[in-house]
């Protein structure tokens, strides 16, 4: 491997000299990342015991226990998905990618949404993909309508709901049905209001494959940025969720048999601050016994679409301007949906 | 963070999921068959570090006078990293370069120098008391098998003995048809659950909540994240702590498992054995 693939006309091939400088001057006096990163390193493991001994309090056990349970749950899936981005980057051209959508935005938008069911996994997985549909030129309305539905109208997350209330096929097409609204009605309202600028620059550049072996190198170094990037993220949300998972109280689920609105309100809440994986809600949705079904289904509406872990992984990929008007809006929307969803496929509030 | 950072830590995240889908570490935190896909996501983690710190490696060496050849194909800054947020080793980055990487080192150390343990009587103890059950349908379950003191999931215990205290006494399930134990305070020989007047081998972990003893298991989903506590109420149970794991053999008093008790079925326990913590802590 004598000649290097250069794949990119990165910006900064522009200046290599200037560059190139830069860092003489500042090698001397920065301390690098792999140093604190040692020294992080060593002090864990010199303080290994006083480490565990902070670890034995109940709650803070359980915070811990949980955190690594969502982050080694989730990290195939974003394994998954980073893998796709790089294929997506060293393989598939803005052309291709464009002619698989109708030209109208609005069409797009319910075809993407529809595209979701092909990505099974959780909401993890769509994420970077959606981000290297955007930076390869899909609409962004189209691709945050894939983003949306990914995780929750794939076969998997369908079946599982299917076996979580057995005997009620009406919350399987609810589910569906709502989510995938959720996911068309947050397309067509980027369409409309979005701008372009609110989401971060870097997400639209674009990566020019090259050809022949240097594509490999292309997916590779896509998929290895990716998770890098989005693997930080996702810890920040599984640590967000384990703490949320410990403090939110169990008593909030208690006393809200009869209150219909007040359920749908509590249970939207509870999707977003618990963070669960959109294979498994729909079991504790079911083991939720004295709800009525209309709030449990908005929970399973919510959960997929907006969450303490999705808004970590979005501020992180997509800006932080961007997700804090997506998420609250996307809360919203998916609220909505699920409601109007419960009350026509379940026939009425039950 | 650095190229070269960001590699190592891969490294190592990609070797954290290795050595617990290696060994039984992983059922602590997600379900048994999560492990190929643990397997699985640990080798391409490492993979795609290895491979990209070699690449870097060999690039550096292969153009060591990158400043004095602006021009030279093999820049270091032309390595095009698609991205560009993470170019080569010391490369220095017009823009802000992201600290978010650096969490990825929290479920690293947590994995190899905490690895914390799974779930237990904590987590019941802070959930509300009573099971979750379902009681909308027919569960159709199978006989339990004749003879024996059969092993029954602790789930599927609470899930039969509902059924059998519910259509024993009229109560939630709406179809009092089945079993057909109406009247005769659920115990019935008929009732649909088959645990009247039968011992069965229980496997859990006792938790002291209330003056109550209590029998218990987490059921999980998917990961920990989604444990749920399964719990029965023994009578004439050991006297051992909290967190203790029991093998016992236990007949489930007729009439408990009601509404008004949170679907906890009682038990009175004939025998009972103190075990170590299974590898599997967790029912599915």
């Amino acid at each position: 491997m004598s000649t290097v693939p250069s794949p990119t006309s990165s910006p900064t091939d522009a200046a290599p000299a200037r560059t190139a400088v830069t860092r003489r001057s500042t090698s001397r006096l920065r301390v690098t990342s792999l140093q604190v990163f040692c020294a992080v390193l060593g002090a864990a493991l010199l303080l290994r015991g006083q480490l565990a001994e902070a670890l034995d309090g109940s709650a803070v056990r359980i915070a811990a226990t949980v955190f690594v349970a969502v982050c080694v749950q989730a990290l195939p899936f974003l394994v998954l998905g980073v893998l796709l981005s790089g294929l997506i980057a060293a393989f598939v051209s803005p052309a291709a990618l464009g002619r698989l959508l109708p030209r109208r935005a609005a069409l797009a938008v319910p075809m993407a949404g529809l595209a979701g069911a092909v990505l099974p996994g959780c909401e993890c997985a769509s994420v970077p993909v959606a981000r290297r549909l955007i930076g390869q030129g899909l609409p962004d309305s189209a691709a945050l309508a894939f983003l949306l539905a990914a995780p929750a109208i794939n076969p998997v997350v369908l079946v599982a709901t299917a076996v979580a209330f057995p005997g009620e096929p009406g919350m399987v097409l609810a589910r569906f049905s709502g989510s995938l609204a959720t996911a068309v009605v947050m397309g067509w309202l980027w369409n409309r209001f979005g701008r372009a600028e609110w989401i971060a620059e870097r997400v639209r550049r674009r990566v020019h494959p090259g050809s022949g072996g240097a594509r490999w190198w292309v997916f590779l170094d896509t998929a290895r940025h990716d998770l890098v990037a989005a693997g930080g993220f996702l810890v920040l949300g599984g640590l967000t969720s384990a703490v949320l998972n410990v403090a939110v109280p169990s008593s909030w689920l208690t006393g809200l048999a009869g209150h219909l609105v007040l359920g749908i309100v509590v249970m939207a809440l509870l999707a977003v601050v618990l963070a669960l994986c959109s294979e498994a809600d729909a079991f504790v949705a079911a083991s939720l016994g004295a709800l009525p079904l209309l709030p449990r289904l908005v929970f399973l509406v919510v959960g997929p679409a907006v969450d303490v872990k999705l808004f970590a992984l979005q501020s992180g990929t997509f800006g932080r301007g961007f997700a804090l008007r997506f998420a609250p809006t996307t809360l919203l929307v998916a609220t909505v949906c699920g409601t109007a969803a419960g009350l026509l496929a379940l026939g009425g509030a039950r | 963070m650095r190229r070269d950072t960001q590699n190592v830590l891969l490294v190592l995240l990609g070797g954290a999921l290795v050595k617990i889908a290696a060994t039984d570490l992983y059922l602590r935190y997600v379900k048994p068959g999560n492990r190929w896909y643990l397997l699985a996501a640990g080798t391409v983690i490492l993979l795609l570090a290895v491979v990209s710190l070699v690449r870097d490696a060999r690039l550096v060496r292969s153009a060591p006078a990158t400043s004095a050849t602006p021009a030279g194909h093999g820049t270091v800054a032309g390595l095009g990293a698609p991205a560009t947020v993470g170019t080569l080793a010391g490369h220095h980055h017009e823009h802000r370069e992201p600290h978010s990487p650096w969490l990825l080192i929290l479920p690293v150390l947590a994995i190899f120098l905490v690895a914390p343990p799974a779930l237990g009587a904590d987590s019941v103890q802070r959930a509300a008391p009573g099971n979750s059950v379902s009681t909308s349908s027919d569960p159709g379950f199978p006989p339990l098998p004749t003879g024996g003191v059969p092993e029954l999931r602790l789930s599927d215990f609470v899930a039969r003995a509902v059924w059998d205290g519910s259509s024993g006494t009229g109560g939630s399930s709406g179809s009092g048809g089945s079993g057909g134990a109406g009247g005769s305070g659920g115990s019935g020989a008929g009732g649909a659950g088959g645990l009247a007047g039968r011992d069965v081998t229980l496997t859990g972990f006792v938790v002291h909540r209330a003056g109550a003893a209590e029998l218990a298991r987490l059921v999980i989903t998917c990961c920990a994240a989604d444990a749920r506590p399964m719990v029965v109420r023994m009578t004439d149970a050991p006297d051992v702590p909290s967190g203790t794991w029991l093998r016992v053999r236990a007949r489930l008093l007729p009439g408990s498992a009601t509404v008004a008790d949170g679907y906890t079925p009682s038990v009175r326990v004939a025998d009972a054995v103190a075990i170590p913590e299974p590898a599997e802590a967790y029912e599915y």
